[in-house]
């Protein structure tokens, strides 16, 4: 697989003569600003100071030769679309167009655009996520051939004491070998954002091994910010699972009580979401898992 | 008079904000991200915090987390300054400990009086 080479592509839209540029071309700081601008009328705009949009670019592998950044005649910036890949796998990810360009369809354009560049690169699938109630995006990717995949939540707990009944057990650190079988022995691929290579990518993971006294054992692994937490992973391979995810989640959150945590992309049918709402839990926001075969 | 801080993002809204406060006698200072905010905050003491649920370095909750752990500002005010859906934005504010809620687009007439309500402890509950 080989990133394709720096070009540019030129050409008019129904009223405007426009470019796609590698966002290569662009700073983090000058990337940051564009994505704001693209998002300064969402309900949920997320925006990014530069250090932040490093961070995301490190953490989720985005090409920023692969990625586009749409422009008038100018270098100024009017819409974004990132895309990361792994192995033979694309992801489709803060796509944005200024509010006052979007009569343009620079948004279609530079995702028929990233979906070019990833066949060129040999990628087999592209995925996305987009957030529950942004109707004009959700009927773009399906238009463009993407299929729902599954629905997830990004839930949050505010920092607080931990007032539930203490399972009896015996906890330990995961060393680096620990938490490296953990992540190997994951029955499933998280979403992109919290599947191996971006826990790992995130140089901040931690976790713990759990014993019961019948026997249970799992594991957990989280990352930790300076302020949150995030990027929780429970692993039950035997035992009751609910059980084991509550001992995890008790313990976790008993460590560290006064931690703000922050969970994206936990899928809605989990069977651990019952116990995360035990832990004071509770969902902010939706996204649909989407994903589209590449030939 | 009081002291209020306010941490947003957007400078229309910041700027539309402490324009204003400052036309009902209050002094304002704005903080474009978290981390300055949170310094401004615990160097300057206000009498109100406005904050912007969603900053580029930080969410605004994990802001209100990191106040309200701190004894001297368990009881500061802290409203949220957000355009999420009401329910969404009360069941947030609420699990984090902030005082209340005000949405945005800023309603010009009413904004000044919203914040002094909670200023005087009569603002709406959540």
């Amino acid at each position: 697989m080989s990133t394709p080479p720096e070009s540019l592509v030129s050409a008019s839209s129904s009223a405007s003569a426009y470019q796609l540029v590698p966002a290569s071309h662009y700073d983090v700081g000058q990337l940051a600003e564009i994505y704001n601008a693209t998002r300064v009328d969402y309900i949920v705009p997320m925006p990014m100071n530069a250090k932040r949009m490093g961070d995301y670019i490190r953490t989720y592998d985005i090409d920023l030769n692969a990625s586009l950044v749409c422009r008038l005649n100018t270098d100024t910036g009017v819409g974004i679309a990132m895309l990361g890949v792994r192995n033979s796998r694309a992801w489709l990810t803060r796509l944005g167009v200024i509010p006052e360009q979007r009569e343009h369809k620079f948004g279609r354009i530079m995702v028929d655009e990233l979906i070019q560049r990833a066949q060129q690169m040999r990628c087999r699938e592209m995925q996305l996520e987009v957030i529950v109630g942004n109707e004009p995006a959700y009927r773009l990717f399906r238009k463009l051939g993407f299929e729902d995949q599954r629905d997830l939540l990004v839930v949050r707990r505010p920092p607080g004491k931990i007032e539930l009944p203490l399972p009896a057990l015996t906890v330990e650190p995961l060393s680096a070998e620990g938490i490296n079988a953990i992540l190997a022995a994951r029955p499933e691929r998280g979403s992109w954002i919290d599947e191996n290579a971006s826990l790992v990518n995130s140089g901040t993971l931690e976790g713990i091994s759990l014993h019961l006294p019948d026997g249970s054992r799992g594991a957990a692994l989280w990352v930790r910010g300076p302020f949150q937490i995030s990027h929780i992973l429970l692993h039950t391979p035997e035992g009751d699972p609910q059980q084991m995810a509550y001992a995890l989640l008790h313990t976790l959150h008993t460590r560290g009580p006064m931690m703000d945590t922050k969970l994206e992309n936990l899928p809605l049918h989990s069977p651990f979401w019952p116990v995360f709402q035990q832990f004071g839990y509770h969902e902010t926001f939706r996204r649909i898992e989407m994903s589209l075969a590449l030939s | 008079m009081a002291l209020i801080i306010v941490i947003e993002d957007n400078e229309m809204n910041s700027r539309l904000a402490a324009r204003l406060l400052r036309k009902a006698g209050h002094e304002v200072l704005i903080a474009e991200e978290a981390e300055s905010g949170l310094t401004m905050t615990m160097e300057k003491h206000p009498d109100l915090v406005l904050i912007d649920m969603g900053l580029p370095d930080m969410d605004g909750q994990t802001v209100a987390a990191v106040l309200r752990q701190q004894d001297s500002f368990s009881q500061l005010p802290l409203i949220a300054f957000t355009a999420w859906p009401e329910d969404t934005a009360y069941e947030m504010a609420r699990a984090y400990g902030l005082d209340g809620v005000i949405s945005k687009p800023i309603d010009t007439r009413a904004f000044a009086g919203q914040v002094n309500a909670f200023l005087q402890g009569s603002g709406e509950k959540l």
